[in-house]
């Protein structure tokens, strides 16, 4: 058994060899545009679903950019920073963005309910704020924000604090990697009322959602690599990768209107902030006061921080399928070098694969599959979904799978992360 | 022939009526099993098989206390669960279930469902027949003690209602720390145990706390469809020496703890595993019926605990269903202690379309764990917290106690306090409601 294993344990560690010459910093960042200030414009777009539908979107883009997009560009600045953002609207209704958690002032445009606006069809509008917090943020329109949310009009805004590697300002908050994941829904039937001209006919309160997404994207499309180009308007992956003991900064939006129970395979997390706000005891504490969970409850309009490392402990049995004379991987529970996986699998005969099964229970290898199987996980990575737990929620339409579903990939040691 | 389903109420279960079913039944487990023969002439090891430390005879036993990977694997617990299909009734008709003399009784909406049973102890060579049919809701409670080397055999036999299908099916145990790909059933990302065959799970208990298992094959269908069920671990705190000292807390045999507090205060008396769910009966029905599934237009309307609607929650007999009379529904909500007890309640919800937000407005409650985790911080601080409701999204789960020293004794409540999940469908006064009898 182990024998079938050997040529893709050389392949692997000819790749390991080769990345650990070139990747120093092998670690995953939030892709988004850096500040502090940022040229807005408000647009309408299409997005498309994993099923094939497209579906009628107002969103946020960059000037000079082929398009809207959807979420919104992830806002990344650095703590201290004045943020001045610049918003110009080509809709043809009134616009304009909420920076909840800081104190935004707004400048030109005209007067709205909450904020100054941008007019329909060209008006434009300054907000400028200090980020004086570091975290994870939301910004949405603060013009009939119900409406416009849904048709898209949502972002990430992330502070970044002065220590690179932190989510906030304690070495408890520290990271290797860090995934943005902002969570939403859509009713299509009201982007179809939009698109037509009906906004009179548009009732929020019978709003059904029938689409759920991460990052603007439905499963499986959320697994495609950012800025994809068949996605053009849907730029942001949610697909993330780690491996063993490092640790992983979860940075959860509530981008919609629905609260979502956002499930991690493979470990829990331990929440450490909620609204770019630490949950501290005082200072100096860092995030003394973090909850550990297997399900994150997203509610609208929040965002949490949570750190997630996956380390392979007390399986009893050695995840790596070694000898007992063999080396140590990085991070290994030495308890289970060596132990044999205690059960036998069933033959290929009797099985269902997935695309992401390497055909073996062991990391970094892979095994023999059927024709057809498997082909998704070259690396032998252990894959774990992350998911609504609302199954519901797992659909594109009336097509499962889909929806609110991405994968967080453990790879073995020393395989390279972007 | 399974008439049930154009019939809300349950009246029309005459003899005549539940012979003809009898007789269906047994067409379809001999054709099942003429299935399965064919099959196993076309591939010779296509069987069930299990793998149990210590099991000579493959029934998921431990009978031979010599064997010596029983000796290698000492604490080694054995189980065997089948995925299938069979019949569960809600509890609208008013529900006053009646025992009849030939074991059926009187309950509501009959419903076709997808789920697992519990056949630790039945030879292999029966499995492929006892388990047909057999599902039961909710699914077999899974409790295990902290150190246990769970072998978890899963039998695949098909679901009988419906032979155009060949869906595997998996076991998730959700919230297993540092879980392994192979084991963790994401049908995605690891295998699937296809019709006639065996997949044993295996699982160290390192960690106590309230979990849940389902299949996550197709998850969205085969969670709705009722492949859902109660797992938690027991802290190895309880099996401390008489008299262990916990930070001026003493441990006597015989206590029970949550977690592994080191200082007694997750200490309670008795344990009530209560999991939420939903069924959406059209989805039900059309998956019996053979027609597109309704997706998009779910509607949960059967809000449940532990597979039970209100006022049946209060039963604590196993209920059949009246489809063949088999145990479908085993499970009692009811929770019943001594004044002075502390009562633990391991809160879940597996619906797929629903929060829950389950009050107690009569006996405080304290939280004392969420994720099979003590609420504590990163280095201990103490993070439990009083109330009298939780929030329960999907795939979450509380360690809840209620102190009932000084109460009086009597009936207090727990249910919804989304009222509108008070109900059994179109029945109002049912769904997630449940009584604390306080004796």
């Amino acid at each position: 058994m182990k024998r079938r294993f050997r040529t893709s344990r050389v392949w692997a560690a000819c790749v390991g060899a080769l990345f650990a010459l070139v990747a120093s910093s092998a670690t995953a960042k939030v892709l988004g545009i850096e500040g502090p200030t940022f040229d807005l414009v408000a647009d309408d777009g299409y997005i498309t679903t994993g099923e094939g539908n497209t579906v009628f979107m107002w969103g946020y883009g960059e000037v000079g950019a082929s398009s809207m997009q959807y979420p919104g560009p992830t806002l990344i600045v650095d703590q201290g920073d004045t943020v001045v953002v610049n918003l110009t609207n080509t809709l043809p209704v009134n616009t304009s963005i909420t920076f909840p958690g800081h104190r935004v002032t707004s400048t030109g445009g005209v007067a709205g309910l909450i904020t100054n606006e941008a007019a329909a069809s060209g008006g434009t509008v300054q907000y400028s704020f200090e980020a004086i917090n570091p975290g994870t943020y939301i910004y949405y329109s603060g013009t009939d924000s119900g409406l416009q949310t849904e048709m898209g009009l949502v972002g990430a805004l992330i502070v970044r604090p002065a220590t690179a590697g932190r989510a906030y300002n304690h070495a408890n908050t520290s990271f290797d990697h860090e995934y943005l994941y902002v969570l939403s829904e859509i009713d299509d039937e009201i982007h179809d009322l939009v698109e037509a001209g009906k906004m009179a006919q548009v009732d929020m309160t019978a709003r059904k959602p029938r689409y759920w997404l991460i990052n603007g994207r439905t499963g499986p499309d959320t697994l495609f690599p950012s800025n994809a180009p068949f996605l053009p308007t849907q730029p942001y992956s949610s697909f993330s990768q780690t491996r063993p003991g490092e640790t992983v900064l979860i940075r959860v939006v509530g981008a919609g209107l629905d609260a979502h129970p956002y499930h991690t395979h493979g470990q829990n997390f331990r929440m450490i902030a909620r609204d770019g706000r630490m949950r501290t005891s005082g200072a100096g504490a860092g995030a003394d006061l973090g909850i550990s969970d297997f399900t994150l409850t997203a509610s609208p309009g929040q965002t949490y921080d949570a750190l997630w490392a996956w380390n392979g402990e007390g399986l009893g049995w050695d995840i790596y399928g070694h000898d007992v004379a063999d080396a140590l991987e990085p991070g290994e529970d030495p308890a289970d070098h060596g132990k044999p996986l205690p059960v036998q699998l069933p033959e290929n005969q009797f099985l269902a694969f997935g695309g992401f099964w390497s055909g073996s229970p062991f990391l970094g290898r892979d095994g023999l599959l059927p024709p057809g199987e498997g082909g998704l996980n070259p690396t032998g990575a252990f894959y774990y979904m992350w998911h609504s737990h609302t199954e519901l929620e797992l659909i594109n339409f009336d097509i499962f799978p889909g929806g609110m579903l991405t994968m967080m990939a453990v790879e073995p040691p020393g395989t390279p992360i972007p | 022939m399974f008439r049930g389903l154009a019939s809300n109420s349950a009246s029309a279960c005459k003899g005549n009526e539940m012979i003809r079913r009898k007789i269906a039944r047994e067409s379809v487990l001999a054709a099942m099993v003429a299935t399965l023969a064919v099959g196993g002439a076309m591939s010779a090891s296509a069987e069930v098989y299990v793998q149990c430390p210590g099991d000579t005879d493959g029934d998921a036993v431990i009978d031979d206390p010599l064997d010596p990977e029983l000796l290698a694997h000492p604490n080694a617990v054995c189980m065997h669960l089948t995925s299938g299909d069979g019949f569960v009734n809600m509890s609208d008709v008013d529900a006053n279930p009646t025992l009849t003399p030939d074991g059926l009784v009187t309950r509501g909406r009959p419903q076709y469902m997808f789920g697992y049973s519990d056949l630790t102890g039945t030879p292999p060579e029966d499995i492929l027949v006892d388990g047909v049919l057999n599902a039961q809701y909710a699914a077999p409670t899974i409790a295990l003690a902290e150190g246990d080397e769970f072998y978890l055999a899963l039998s695949n036999v098909g679901m009988a209602m419906r032979p155009d299908l060949s869906d595997p099916h998996t076991i998730h145990w959700h919230g297993y720390p540092d879980a392994s790909a192979v084991f963790d059933g994401v049908p995605d990302a690891s295998i699937s145990i296809a019709m006639g065959n065996t997949l044993t799970y295996y699982h160290r208990a390192n960690d106590p706390g309230t979990f849940m298992y389902h299949c996550h094959v197709e998850a969205t269908e085969h969670m709705q469809m009722g492949m859902l069920g109660n797992l938690y671990v027991l802290a190895a705190q309880n099996e401390l020496p008489d008299g262990t000292d916990l930070n001026g807390f003493t441990h006597q045999a015989g206590n029970k703890y949550v977690y592994n507090d080191g200082d007694g205060s997750t200490y309670y008396d008795v344990e009530f595993p209560l999991q939420l769910s939903s069924f959406d009966p059209e989805f039900h029905d059309a998956s019996l019926l053979v027609q597109p599934l309704p997706f998009a237009e779910m509607n949960d309307t059967y809000p449940m605990i532990n597979g039970r609607g209100y006022p049946e929650t209060l039963i604590t007999q196993p209920l059949p269903n009246t489809e063949d009379g088999r145990i479908a529904q085993p499970q009692s909500s009811l929770v019943e202690a001594s004044a002075g007890d502390q009562v633990l309640l391991r809160i879940s919800n597996l619906s797929v379309t629903e929060f829950f937000t389950l009050s107690s407005p009569s006996l405080r409650m304290r939280v004392v764990g969420t994720g099979a985790h003590i609420l504590r911080g990163p280095d201990g601080k103490d993070l439990s917290y009083y109330t009298s409701s939780v929030t329960v999204g999907g795939g979450q789960a509380f360690d809840v106690i209620l102190d009932t020293t000084g109460v009086p004794p009597g009936r207090y409540f727990l249910y919804s306090s989304n009222l509108q999940f008070l109900s059994n469908n179109t029945e109002d006064r049912g769904g997630i409601m449940t009584e604390i009898r306080i004796n």
